[in-house]
Order: C-alpha cells, then structure tokens, then sequence
C-alpha cells in the first residue's frame, strides 16, 4: 500500500515538475535581443546579410524555429543556441560567453520570445535587427 | 520523525519546490504585480490604470507631477529664464504650441492634446511610459499620450492596423525603468530615432562594449537610471541646466548634497587616470567626454545635423507631398519638413562651457542676417568654471516673423486648414501658433539661419578607442579654433618657431666650431 502511493506520489512529482517548468518559465526577450543580435545577427551580418526580426510574421518565425534547419537544412538551427556551440565561441563573442550557462530550452524561448515581439505582425516590429 | 513521515516529507518538499519552479529563481523585484488583485481586471483607458497604481503607491503621482517630465516647464536658477519643453523654440520641430497631440506622445501622461491640459488629476500621470517591462507598451502620435484601447487603422488611410495594448499584462509585468522605456522618448526626440542628440538612439538599447562601455548588454549593462539615480521620481542631468565641471569627487550612492549623480566625476573622480598621470592635468581643462567620445552617432543610426525648413511644400509628380531618400533608405527630404543632412561617426565640435545655457524664448528680438543661437553655451578659459566640451552643433533654417524679428511657433501637425503639413501655407500656420501662444505676428514670414547646441555625454568608447595624444596635438587638431589653450605641435607661432630654431642652429654651430677648433689645436700640438 505505502509503495504504491509512494510510486504515485513520484509520478505525481515528476508531471508537476514538468508541468511547472514549462508553464513558468517567463521568458527573457531582451535576454534574447542580446543573444539574437550580437550571435545570430553579427555571424550573419558576414556571411550573407541581416536578418531583422520584422522580415517574417510570428507564424514565419514558429514554423523557421519549429522546423530546426539552418543553412538550407543543412544544419540544425538548435545547435547555434546550444551551450556546446556558445562554449566554442565564447572566446570571441561576449554574449555567448556572458550566456554560457543559460540553460538551451531557456534561450530558445527568450529568442523565440523576442523575434515574436519583433516580427512583422508583432507588438513591435523590429526593422534593425 | 516517523519512518512513514520522512518519504512524504521529502516528497512534500519537492512538490513545492516544483510549484515554485524557476519562475521565481531569477526574480530580481520584491513584488509580483500579476498577484495584485487590484491588477487583475479589464483595463479600457490608461488613466485606469494609474488609479489601480496609486490605490498602492500613494504618493507616486505626487511626486511625478513636481518634475520636468510632467510640467514641462522649467525655471532655470542660473539665468532665471522660463524653459522646459512648453516654452523654448527649437530648430527640429520647431515648438510644442498648437502640436501637442502629436508632441505630447512623450509626455509622460495622458490626454494633453491642448493648453488646457489638466495638470492636477493624478490619474493622468503615465506609470506604464516608464516601468514597462514587455516593451509592447506603445503611444501612436497625434493621440495626446493616450494609448490605443481599441483596434485601430494608423496613420488614417494608410491600411497599417494598430492593436490595442493589452493594458492588465503590460500592468501586471511592471518593473525598472530601461534603457528601453527612457529611450522610448529619448531616443526619438526631434521626431525619429536619433534625430535629435546625436549620442542617444536605439542603437543604445542593447549596445555593445565598442558604441558603449557603460550600457553593454554584454557587460556592464547599465541602465539609465545607473548614472541619473531617480529619487522621488526625479530624474537628475538636465540639459537645461548641466554640470559642466564637476569638483567635488565621486558621490556616494544615496547621498545627494544638490549635486548631479550622472557626472563622470560623480563615480570616477577627478583624477581617474591612474597610470598616466598627465591626463588628469588634461582633465582640469577637458571635459572626460571630449577624450572618451571620439565620435557620435556611431551605433548605426544617423542623426540630423541640419534641417532647412525654407524648402519644404514640394509636390512630386503625382501631386502628392515629395519625400526624397538617399541611398541607405534615410528620408533627406520630405515636403512636410525640407531638406536634412543626415551624419554617422560625426567628430563633435568642441567649446569652452561652464553649464550656463541661454535660450531665445519667443519675443526675444533677433538679428537680420546673422545666425541665430537658439541656445548658447556660455564658457571660457579663464573663469574657472569651464571645460571643453564636444557638442552637436544642429544648424538650420527656420521660419521667423521679419517685421517683429522674432522667431516664431508655427502650427505644423494636423489635420485641420491651418496645420502647415496640410496646407503647406506659412501663413496661417504661424498665425495660427503664435495666436495660441499670445504672441505678436505680423504676417509676414521669411527664414533665417539658426544654430543649437547640444551636449555630447553618452556613447563612451573603451578606453582604447579613446583619443590619442596626435589627435589634438598636431596642425590639424581636433581642437582647432578653441581660444584660450596652448597645444604643444599645434599652436605654434611662426615667429616664435624661427627664432627657437635660429637659436638652436647657431648653438649647434657654436658646439661644431669649439669642437672643430679644439681638434685643429690638439692635431696641431701633436706635431
């Protein structure tokens, strides 16, 4: 009887957990203006121009974050938010050193967060990037 | 503790430690404002939020309406001239008189669309303007600082829908002013981003260490409100007064003895260079930004150096109000407004300057032919007061009343038959503002050349990139035409120059002939 509610109780933790992680994280948009334009916005601005927010609809911007392809499907687009890319760059890039623990989830959703404020049916359309 | 108890209350603890989640790990406020009942309702006009702000903070729109951001009046003590944004003139937009609708979008209230605004219902005062956190809080202009409540086509005809703002969210996630907030107006001044100070624009929102060293998102990350240290919702560092020399060292946190917390002295004190000491000799005479501003305008945003209002009212081809554009998309004209010059990484100009500014206010006779100072910096090298600053010279051309000679106050935003962007008739749009403002007009309009002044503060490069010695100390220098200063390499006196030189050559030729005359005699006596 006790291991049975023990076991219940767990799995109760567990789904709370969960639950409580996702539904409370607030995100950080302007920790994810900083990352978006001082990583994403400076490697693109030399190798192929800027990417301003306000260039897709917050749907552009789900299905692009959704779909995980950078370069033309050639890459993932999580990867460049991950701590083991921000750990390769660190060394140069103040942001991704200043960011280095956030945890990948987190930044994700501060990213995600800003270019949906940003984008071209957003609260505040961001032309510069 | 039971054997049966410790399972659950481990289990127990864990359970709340997962409803409290990590949603309040980063929290760095004491409050939570989405928990305030008070703030958990329908909000259909801004003022009703103020009243659910101050059912709390009882004395916060008290302290509000004592300040410039809500009088917009400000009676300078040293030259006891009426300023503040309701009264002086500039060479931008020229005035509030008549505009407010679309100028008042940066009053830090709602509903001043005239002069018989209320200046005591504290309902009116803004708390959202500046404690906004989403960064989705937005005032359209021509609306009189009010929000929009309701879906809405802006600008009218232009099939741009507006979303109202989602007032209980925005109320509910209030926080620390920003440079976000604060540059929701400062950085648009003059009407657009950068246009007016040269050294503030949205570049500085997130900026990084190279456009500044004090703000970098990346590094220090500092607010505003780091240097002007609000007390009482009054916020230090006007530029109608300003600190040019600060004296007095660095100012402890919390203490305000009526001095001016946003100096560089304030935190730095007078002698900040630690490894070479002959730049603190510099810093008796130089204010520390001419050395460590080496430019302005330079996070990628331009800002108007010159606007030329006697060319406005063009039409283009199709009949409709010409707007003319240069190569990076910038407006360099538009029929509404004239010519602007437009500049990035501007070199200041440099002047001597003590923080006494004097304005021509309205009325104030002024001289045909001249160039007229919309403001003056006063200063010299010799009354102890003064450094050399870097300033914005803003240089324009601006309507005036040649009978009166004086400049004037047009009524230019609008929609109605005297508005000068929609009759394009000075005329009657000066007529219009001048009457509003009780002022005389003869009715006749010419133009004249002004000149304004502004403070370059902000946009402190690292250390590295600051000026070097050959920048000032050369033929070319950045101080060239400042009075009043001796630069060793630059101001040389060619008379002065020759005779060093005269004399240095005959000594050298003086120590060639001894030497000569004292081998010949020696090689002589050896024989």
């Amino acid at each position: 009887m006790n291991r049975k509610l023990s076991i219940t109780f767990a799995l109760a933790i567990v789904g709370l957990s969960a639950a409580s992680a996702v539904q409370a994280y607030d995100p950080d948009w302007k920790r994810g203006r900083v990352y978006y334009r001082m990583v994403c916005t400076a490697c693109h601005e030399t190798k192929g121009g800027a990417i301003a927010p306000s260039t897709k609809t917050k749907a552009e911007w789900a299905a692009y974050i959704q779909a995980d392809k950078h370069a033309k499907g050639k890459e993932s687009l999580k990867f460049y938010v991950s701590q083991k890319y921000r750990d390769s760059i660190k060394a140069t890039n103040k942001a991704a050193a200043k960011f280095a623990d956030v945890p990948e989830q987190e930044l994700l959703e501060d990213i995600k967060a800003f270019v949906n404020k940003g984008a071209k049916d957003g609260d505040a359309p961001a032309k510069c990037s | 503790m039971s054997k049966l108890q410790q399972p659950y209350s481990w289990a127990i603890a864990l359970v709340i430690a997962a409803i409290l989640g990590p949603g309040t790990a980063g929290a760095t406020s004491t409050a939570d404002h989405s928990r305030f009942k008070e703030l958990q309702r329908t909000f259909n006009s801004g003022p009703e939020v103020t009243q659910a702000c101050l059912s709390c903070h009882t004395e916060a729109a008290k302290q509000v309406m004592r300040t410039k951001h809500w009088t917009w009046e400000f009676l300078n003590p040293a030259t006891h001239q009426k300023l503040g944004k309701k009264h002086v003139i500039n060479n931008f937009c020229i005035s509030v008189e008549t505009n407010q609708p679309f100028c008042t979008t940066c009053h830090i209230g709602y509903g001043y669309k005239d002069n018989s605004f209320d200046f005591t219902k504290q309902e009116n005062v803004d708390c959202l303007v500046c404690h906004d956190t989403t960064g989705n809080y937005r005032k359209q202009p021509g609306m009189a600082g009010n929000v929009v409540t309701r879906e809405m086509e802006f600008p009218p005809g232009s099939g741009n829908i507006v979303k109202p703002v989602d007032l209980a969210k925005v109320a509910q996630k209030v926080g620390k002013t920003s440079r976000d907030t604060c540059g929701g107006c400062h950085f648009n001044g003059g009407g657009g981003n950068g246009v007016k100070h040269g050294d503030m624009d949205s570049s500085l929102s997130a900026p990084d260490e190279a456009l500044d060293v004090h703000m970098d998102a990346t590094g220090n990350d500092f607010g505003c409100g780091t240097c002007h240290a609000t007390s009482s919702h009054d916020v230090p560092g006007s530029r109608f007064a300003p600190t040019a020399k600060d004296t007095k060292g660095p100012l402890m946190r919390g203490k305000h003895e009526g001095r001016n917390p946003a100096t560089c002295v304030a935190c730095h004190d007078n002698a900040p260079h630690k490894k070479i000491a002959r730049l603190n000799s510099h810093a008796r005479k130089i204010a520390c930004q001419t050395c460590h501003i080496p430019t302005f305008a330079r996070g990628g945003v331009p800002t108007k150096m010159s606007w030329d209002w006697s060319t406005g009212g063009k039409m283009g081809p199709d009949g409709k109000p010409l707007i003319k554009k240069d190569e990076n998309g910038h407006v360099i004209y538009d029929a509404k407004k004239g010519d602007f010059v437009l500049g990035e990484n501007v070199v200041p100009e440099y002047k001597w300057f003590n923080g006494k500014v004097n304005y021509t206010l309205l009325g104030d006779k002024i001289k045909a032919g001249g160039i007229v100072p919309i403001n003056s910096f006063e200063g010299s090298p010799d009354d102890g007061k003064s450094l050399i600053w870097p300033v914005k010279v803003m240089r324009g051309k601006q309507p005036y009343d040649p009978v009166n000679m004086t400049l004037v106050k047009p009524h230019t935003a609008g929609n109605d038959d005297t508005a000068y962007w929609k009759n394009f008739g000075w005329e009657k749009a000066i007529a219009s503002g001048m009457e509003s403002a009780g002022a005389p007009f003869s009715g006749k309009v010419d133009f004249i050349e002004t000149e304004m002044t502004w403070p370059i503060t902000h946009m402190v490069a690292p250390k590295a990139d600051a000026l070097a010695c050959a920048d000032c100390h050369q033929a070319a220098s950045r101080l060239k035409g400042v009075p009043g200063i001796y630069m060793p390499r630059h101001s040389a006196n060619e008379w002065l120059n020759t005779a060093g030189w005269g004399l240095a050559g005959l000594a050298l030729l003086g120590v060639i002939g001894h030497g000569g005359l004292r081998l010949y005699l020696w090689r002589k006596g050896k024989k």
